[in-house]
């Protein structure tokens, strides 16, 4: 194609690169409301590490597949030594610590995990021979590789974050074709292991918090608060929400948490639900873009690879919007792109990336394809 | 052989290799299919549940501060503005096991200690039964109602467990005074009984009840009026008393009053509700409305609605025509006066002697017919006219009266109506003839109704000369207050019991109105079952009891009403007063 744009720029994505950068200049619009009408101190430093992470993610496309693949288990391990390492730090500093200080941003090894268990899990399932599927050796080395960093975290203690491993690691299980007896019999002991757990093992603050959850109102100003003020926030937006910077519910304080994790109740009341369904629309756009890199995936390893960041990036988004609105417990979990933090942003950038690296190798694969 | 068998073997493997990798290949397919769906359920979910949360108020009914500012329930005021119930940040005493976690003891002292030390803030409680309700475990009010200091000391107690919830409370600042007008509000916060029933839904909707709703009360007026029928009452050892003040031109109610009353800011259940024994001998809850609920045959104080209705008609024209004074034969009735007056009367004579029999002969002279048109027209076939939702219905004889029932109702017997009809029907009697509806709520002089004509102003000013003739020679003397003008009319009748008229208990009324030269305000003063004390002379009768509370109010009132006691003025009398000898009396 002939134009007068150069080659390499016309080649890049830009069905899913614009609505990002949409979302992410929205999510700047939100926190420069969320922190009263000012850059400082949300704002800048979201829009700064987006930056960041955009060349991280461009950098990483340039990485061809046999490098990846070389590099899965040492990341692995990388990863897993970084995990303990934080741990032991925070039994020796006698309090408990999730992140290393890296200067313009602290680090959570378990939000890197996130990405690598979906790396790792690839690897080990592109390795596998396509008869032993079905047996035993595919459940038992995966199930170790996602239960020793899911123990971990679960130490630390996050269990929102456990969650998103196990979530991610069990999605690259299901698509690489573990039988679906073994999915079904899960879910059913797992059905039938909760009522058992929640009159038997749990205690009884742990039940007011399933209580809490299923009805906020009872108990609106304790445990019901966070749920009760966002779903205040969301409902007062109404249609076409109370304007940029009008927000009562962020700016006087009654939303917790109204630039990271209750995000999304921010810019509802002040976008309403055309602003919701902005975000929603985005979302769609860049998981949907995530599916299609994964369908024309070259083999095996990038097809897993690029759908296991799709599931992952898509787990973090249905995790924090239900929880926002009410449908699921406050566990802690951030809007990609939206919410201010530099690890949730870096996570997201590295399934970005991942997403964009696989799309090149797809192109280089030409049309010859390995169906 | 062997060749071949290998080279099967391995043609196999790849046709079997093909089948499984296009097996794996379906899986895979179906697999991202499953989870695509599972992803656009997540995100319908959402969608539905943001316009769910846009949409429905429910989640986002938070209270304006408006609302927060306005009292939690509207103002009472009288009509000069002086506060009758109010909203009063009150503190209450409750009792929560579960304050100190949800395991382990509810209180830090044993409950045999805290119940003593809140035995010597609140006195009156019973020590061992609140030490067995503290160890019980089960949380609940311990007292509704604590004063702020002694809310303080339960603080010093130094117990978690007790907890003061600061609650909204209805108080009434000038106690009992008005209990009947006012009534109270229960523990649901609704209103009870009088006007705070009445104006329920105006004092609680945050629309209105900013504004305080001004009655027709004066508190004054009301004060005065209470004290003087207590003591009536009390001196006379009488059972109740009832009374009211009406302004003659618009219906506005100054002063309601029925005792014995009830204290508004603790209802009592008796005051609600009576012991069956208490039914039987036919007392009534102190929270009944004597005055506006219950009804009595008022007997003399209707001659003068009699005489009125016959000089309207024309029936009476000459005041000093005789009338034959001699007991009426009526089949097996005998209509009789209380005592000899003489054997002919005139029409001035017969309201200052009060006799039965010449208004009998008069009222069968009128004419059952028209007696009953003035009695409708005055009210007396309905319920009262007022806001208060207890109201009683007259025992009223319905149409084509016979002879001897014309009669009795021209002396106010068989015709049972309430204090208000009484006071509404003689302000129409004194105020130029017009009937108006009797009102609880402050008047602007353009909210004034027109009322009914019920008699011509030729009638009413005769009737003013008469009632007064009565206060200055016959049963009303004792009411007669120096230079206020009274004028009014005793009545004592006998209450009906279960064996016929009772002849020992009676209810004794004085419906009077002041100043007599430009009648302003009606008072009714009512005494239910007075005995014979030393205060009345031994007496019963309304002359000895009701008059003098009259006599005693009219001048606590008046100079608070804008009526100066003035001994150079009163009425002019001089064409009546010559018709009667002075000196008479009777009932």
């Amino acid at each position: 194609m002939n134009s007068i744009i150069p080659a390499p720029i016309l080649r890049q994505p830009w069905q899913m690169l614009i609505p990002l950068f949409l979302l992410v200049g929205f999510g700047g619009a939100v926190l420069y409301s969320a922190s009263g009408g000012h850059m400082q101190p949300y704002a800048t430093s979201h829009l700064l590490r987006f930056a960041i992470f955009l060349g991280m993610a461009s950098m990483m496309t340039w990485f061809p597949r046999d490098f990846v693949k070389l590099m899965a288990y040492p990341a692995y391990i990388a990863v897993m030594l970084l995990l303990v390492a934080v741990e032991a730090m925070g039994a020796i500093g006698g309090g408990s610590q999730r992140w290393l200080d890296l200067g313009f941003m602290q680090l959570q090894p378990s939000e890197l995990m996130k990405p690598v268990i979906v790396l790792v899990l690839a690897r080990f399932y592109d390795s596998l021979p396509a008869g032993m599927v079905p047996t035993w050796r595919s459940l038992i080395p995966a199930g170790v590789l996602i239960g020793l960093p899911m123990l971990l975290v679960l130490i630390q203690p996050d269990l929102g974050t456990a969650l998103a491993i196990g979530f991610g690691g069990v999605v690259i299980m299901f698509l690489a074709g573990l039988p679906m007896r073994w999915f079904v019999g899960a879910g059913a002991a797992a059905a039938a292991a909760i009522p058992i757990a929640y009159i038997f093992v749990l205690k009884d603050y742990q039940r007011r918090r399933v209580t809490t959850f299923l009805d906020p109102e009872s108990d609106p100003l304790g445990a019901g608060y966070h749920i009760t003020q966002s779903k205040i926030a969301i409902g007062s937006g109404g249609f076409f929400g109370k304007g940029f910077n009008n927000g009562s519910q962020s700016h006087l304080d009654y939303l917790p948490e109204p630039h990271t994790d209750f995000v999304f109740a921010t810019m509802a009341e002040e976008w309403g639900f055309l602003g919701g369904m902005f975000v929603l629309a985005v979302f769609a756009l860049i998981l949907g873009w995530g599916i299609g890199v994964a369908k024309r995936a070259p083999d095996r390893f990038s097809r897993l690879l690029a759908f296991g960041m799709v599931a992952t990036m898509f787990f973090y988004v249905a995790i924090n919007l239900m929880m926002v609105m009410g449908l699921a417990p406050v566990v802690g979990i951030p809007l990609p792109f939206m919410s201010h933090g530099g690890s949730s942003m870096m996570t997201n950038m590295i399934c970005v990336g991942t997403l964009m690296m696989v799309n090149v190798w797809s192109r280089k694969a030409g049309q010859r394809g390995i169906d | 052989m062997t060749a071949m068998t290998v080279s099967t073997a391995i043609s196999l493997g790849r046709v079997q290799l093909a089948h499984i990798r296009f097996r794996t290949l379906n899986t895979a397919r179906q697999r991202l299919l499953w989870v695509a769906i599972l992803f656009a359920l997540v995100a319908a979910l959402a969608i539905g549940r943001i316009a769910w949360l846009g949409s429905s108020d429910r989640t986002a009914t938070a209270t304006s501060l408006e609302e927060a500012l306005l009292p939690p329930r509207g103002e009472i005021t009288d009509r000069n503005g002086v506060p009758l119930a109010r909203a009063f940040p009150a503190y209450a005493l409750w009792f929560n096991p579960r304050a100190m976690g949800e395991s382990g003891s509810a209180l830090v002292k044993s409950p045999q200690e805290v119940a003593h030390a809140l035995k010597q803030i609140f006195p009156d409680i019973d020590e061992k039964a609140m030490a067995e309700r503290l160890a019980s475990g089960k949380p609940g009010y311990l007292r509704r109602r604590v004063l702020p200091e002694d809310a303080n000391k339960v603080m010093d107690i130094g117990e978690l467990a007790l907890e003061m919830p600061r609650e909204t409370d209805r108080h009434y600042p000038q106690g009992r005074l008005a209990a009947h007008v006012l009534g109270y509000v229960d523990s649901d916060g609704h209103g009870k009984l009088g006007m705070e029933q009445v104006l329920d839904d105006r004092l609680s909707d945050p629309a209105t009840r900013g504004q305080p709703v001004s009655l027709s009360i004066d508190l004054r007026v009301q004060g005065a009026l209470e004290d003087e029928l207590r003591k009536g009452m009390l001196s006379t050892n009488a059972e109740g008393a009832a009374g009211i003040v009406l302004d003659a031109d618009t219906g506005e109610v100054l002063a309601l009053a029925s005792l014995p009353e009830f204290d508004p800011n603790r209802v009592e259940p008796g005051d609600l509700v009576l012991t069956p024994q208490e039914a039987k001998n036919g007392y009534f809850p102190k929270a009944f409305n004597r005055v506006t609920n219950q009804v009595y045959e008022l007997g003399s104080t209707f001659k003068p609605i009699t005489i009125a209705a016959a000089i309207d008609a024309g029936v009476v024209r000459d005041f000093g025509k005789r009338y034959d004074a001699s007991p009426v034969q009526m089949g097996r009735f005998t209509i009789k006066d209380s005592h000899a007056m003489g054997a002919t009367l005139n029409v001035p004579e017969t309201l200052i002697h009060s006799s039965n029999t010449v208004s009998a002969r008069i009222a069968d002279e009128l004419g059952g017919e028209k007696l009953r048109g003035t009695l409708i027209d005055l009210g007396m076939n309905q319920r009262p006219y007022i806001e208060l939702t207890g109201r009683g219905f007259p025992i009223w004889p319905g149409k084509d009266w016979p002879r001897l029932r014309t009669m009795t109702v021209g002396f106010g017997h068989g015709i049972a109506v309430t204090p208000l009809h009484l006071a509404s029907a003689y302000a129409a009697l004194v105020n130029g003839g017009i009937w108006r509806p009797a009102t609880l709520y402050k008047l602007d002089p353009d909210q004034v109704p027109r009322g009914r004509r019920v008699f011509k102003a030729s009638t009413s000013s005769r009737m003013r000369q008469l009632l007064r003739m009565i206060a200055l020679d016959g049963t009303g003397r004792s009411a007669n207050a120096p230079g206020f003008r009274v004028g009014g009319k005793t009545g004592s009748a006998e209450k009906p019991g279960s064996h016929g008229y009772r002849h020992h208990t009676l209810v004794s009324t004085f419906a009077a109105a002041f100043p007599m030269d430009r009648p302003r305000y009606v008072v009714v003063a009512m005494l239910d079952e007075p005995k014979g004390t030393v205060a009345s002379s031994f007496q019963r009768t309304a002359a000895f009891n009701a008059a003098p509370v009259v006599g005693r109010l009219v001048p606590r009132i008046g100079p608070v009403l804008g009526v100066r006691p003035d001994a150079t003025r009163d009425i002019d009398l001089s064409d009546l007063r010559p018709l009667v000898p002075h000196g008479g009396s009777g009932e």
